[in-house]
């Protein structure tokens, strides 16, 4: 017997094919200013510039410091406890657990740590690139510093102190490596980064921390207190600060605080002029639950 | 009934399928709108405030179009260090030219899998895995240059020429050799421009007040801080080769071997955990490439904002960012470490590819590095090692499988038989 499929049938499943139409609709931009654009390579392959901007030079002379402490207003909650499944011999050795760092907060003083504070550009720089190298070390399965900061050109020691091999993933650095038991290794970062960088390890997928690294290294985490200095900074030129935070909401984790005097914006900046030979103190910086997250 | 109606109607039916959703218009490039929308290296600090403008995405569209031009038209500029010849050759439609020479190669054989902007989202890829290559951020695995550095000319021939093993990529080696030259140049043409996509849509971040949410047009700010930065990564891959010091001739392969075992279970190169202790690729396994990872970053951010009461214009970013999602990503899938059982390796299976892998890492992938840890005698053992797996068992599977692996005498971590 041959098989004869009705017309209609065959009808049907091409109004059904139709109805469908070309599958879902990929996104599209808006198209470029094709004007604009001929315009704009003409300019751009010619080697002359359209409104090039001048580098600013420095204005003020001297160096100052800057201080503050930032404050938790609010109730930080209960820290999630994480799922250590892998090497649990060492990583939950005697029931032990490990905790959500990305949110640390004094019990005492409501001091918030882990804060990230910077300077977007300096036009001058007072000291040469420290000898002294940065430690990141992991224990218990753990980093041990949440956040953390080096200059560039700055050598960061990245140690292993447990029994057993980790890996240390920086993000965007393309530095992925292996880190075998009580051992360590150097790198230098060679890259400025805009915004702190997640450095994780692939072997323990719950590990997670960050680092910034700064070509002025111009730049402080909070303390556990959550006070920060930040000193030899250009003084008597205006210096604008960028803050960050792991569980900020504002856009890039950068913090927006209520400081009109400081016209601190949603995107975590604001702008000071500092004295000359003295550090410049901001004083109690309140960093409400809600700009976290709750 | 007549038949004859019926046929009239499936002719009425076939006619809109055959000249199917309208005219084709001309080529264009996508705007990465995954990254549009979230303009942020770390994927898990993402928020509705970022997101471009759609003022802002035609300044990219516009300043992308005079930098590099169209499918159809590419152009670069020559800080670019791209060659306009061999990426007229590769772009446009397929056709042929005044001496009958084939243009267009890129549209008749890479397109339909890595797609017109080269994003990795042809009309084949989600039925791909692994999935195509989405050239725009830059980072390729399979190279001989050390893990930061790009791939050299000769590393992006070879896939082609080569294709890779245990994935859709075909060989391409029927292909002349210019043209392969030509489609290495315009793989390259693609990177470069989507890392300059990746870059100005990153910067709109970094502006300051005055500027009004408008990047500078100048050359400074376009060639010289943009561009040069990217180009010259390219332009210097060729001095970042691997040094890999000769297998000595006399090695006694078995006791490589053996020492090669050892290396791959012990806790300096560490093999083990992800490849497992049976080598088949069991071990840490829930891991996502870089180009996954950033998907899945994005839904589980999305996910905890939906459920942090997020006020009207968040919930609305929140939507364009599914509908985003849903047609210009494909559905994260988590990366398995290689069987090495099989003896299938996309990077090529020569003993010096397998060496490359293990000094550098995979870029892209959470493969690490070995290089400064692990020697490179060593590096050669576990090679070895590796390239007998295929061959059978060195030891009982029984005893293999015992995964619980304690830490011993003085760190070092000894597999114990499970009873």
């Amino acid at each position: 017997m041959t098989l004869n499929p009705r017309p209609s049938f065959i009808a049907a499943g091409l109004l059904a094919v139709l109805a469908v139409g070309c599958g879902p609709a990929r996104v599209s931009g808006p198209l470029p200013d094709a004007a604009a654009a001929a315009a704009l390579r003409t300019s751009l392959a010619s080697g002359e510039s359209a409104g090039a901007v001048a580098e600013e030079s420095a204005t003020g002379t001297g160096w100052g410091g800057l201080s503050g402490r930032f404050v938790f207003v609010g109730t930080p909650g209960e820290r999630a406890v994480l799922v250590a499944d892998k090497d649990t011999e060492v990583c939950s050795k005697d029931g032990m657990k490990l905790y959500d760092n990305s949110l640390r907060v004094d019990p005492g003083s409501n001091g918030l740590a882990d804060v990230v504070i910077f300077v977007r550009k300096a036009r001058r720089v007072k000291n040469p690139i420290p000898a002294e190298q940065v430690v990141f070390d992991q224990k218990n399965c753990e980093f041990l510093s949440p956040v953390f900061a080096a200059r560039v050109g700055q050598a960061v020691d990245v140690r292993n102190s447990d029994p057993i091999g980790h890996n240390t993933n920086i993000s965007g650095s393309s530095f992925n490596q292996l880190i075998p038991a009580g051992d360590s290794t150097i790198y230098t970062p060679a890259r400025e980064t805009n915004m702190p960088v997640s450095v994780t390890c692939n072997i323990h997928p719950w590990m997670k921390a960050y680092a910034v690294f700064r070509e002025d290294g111009y730049v402080a985490v909070s303390a556990a207190d959550g006070s920060f200095t930040i000193p030899d900074l250009p003084a008597g030129e205006p210096l604008e600060f960028q803050v960050w935070h792991a569980r900020s909401l504002g856009p890039n984790g950068g913090l927006g605080l209520d400081k009109p005097d400081l016209k601190w914006s949603s995107k975590g900046r604001f702008e000071v002029t500092l004295e000359p030979d003295q550090v410049t103190d901001l004083g109690t910086l309140e960093v409400p639950a809600a700009a976290l997250g709750g | 009934m007549n038949t004859m109606p019926r046929l009239l109607l499936l002719a009425l039916l076939l006619l809109p399928l055959s000249t199917g959703c309208g005219p084709t218009p001309p080529a264009s490039f996508r705007l990465n709108m995954v990254e549009a929308i979230a303009p942020s290296a770390e994927k898990d600090s993402i928020s509705a405030e970022q997101a471009l403008t759609p003022a802002q995405e035609t300044q990219v569209a516009t300043i992308l179009e005079a930098m590099f031009g169209t499918p159809d038209k590419p152009y670069c500029l020559p800080e670019a260090g791209l060659d306009q010849a061999k990426l007229e050759l590769a772009a446009g439609p397929v056709r042929s030219d005044i001496v009958g020479r084939k243009n267009g190669l890129y549209r008749e054989h890479c397109v339909h899998c890595h797609g017109i902007t080269g994003d990795g989202m042809g009309p084949t890829a989600a039925f791909l895995n692994p999935y195509p290559r989405d050239y725009r951020p830059g980072v390729f695995k399979f190279k001989s240059t050390e893990r930061s550095s790009k791939p050299t000319h000769a590393d992006l021939y070879r896939v082609l020429h080569e294709g890779l093993a245990g994935s859709s990529m075909p060989s391409f080696a029927l292909l002349s050799p210019a043209q392969i030259d030509a489609l290495v140049e315009y793989v390259k043409y693609l990177s470069i421009r989507g890392e300059t996509e990746l870059a100005l849509m990153r910067y709109y971040f970094e502006l300051d007040e005055e500027d009004e949410g408008k990047l500078p047009e100048s050359r400074e700010f376009l060639v010289e801080e943009i561009l040069e930065p990217i180009a010259d990564k390219w332009a210097s891959a060729e001095d970042q080769e691997i040094e890999v010091p000769e297998m000595p001739e006399d090695i006694d392969m078995a006791a490589s071997i053996a020492k090669g075992r050892e290396l791959f279970h012990g806790d300096k190169a560490n093999c083990v955990k992800c490849h497992g202790v049976t080598a088949l690729g069991d071990g840490q396994a829930n891991d996502y490439d870089d180009w996954s990872k950033n998907i899945y970053k994005i839904e589980e951010k999305l996910k905890a904002l939906a459920d942090s009461e997020p006020d009207s214009g968040e919930r609305q970013w929140i939507a364009e960012f599914e509908r985003v999602l849903a047609g210009d990503a494909l559905t994260p899938r988590t990366i398995p470490p290689r069987n090495l059982r099989q003896g299938i390796y996309r990077g090529g299976r020569r003993p010096l590819d397998l060496y490359y892998r293990i000094h550098a890492g995979i870029n892209g992938a959470p493969m690490p590095a070995a290089k400064g840890t692990v020697d490179p005698e060593d590096i050669w053992h576990i090679v070895n090692y590796i390239r007998s797996l295929p061959y059978g068992f060195d030891g009982e599977l029984g005893a293999d499988r015992a995964v619980a692996a304690q830490p011993g005498p003085a760190g070092r971590l000894v597999a114990t038989q499970e009873d």
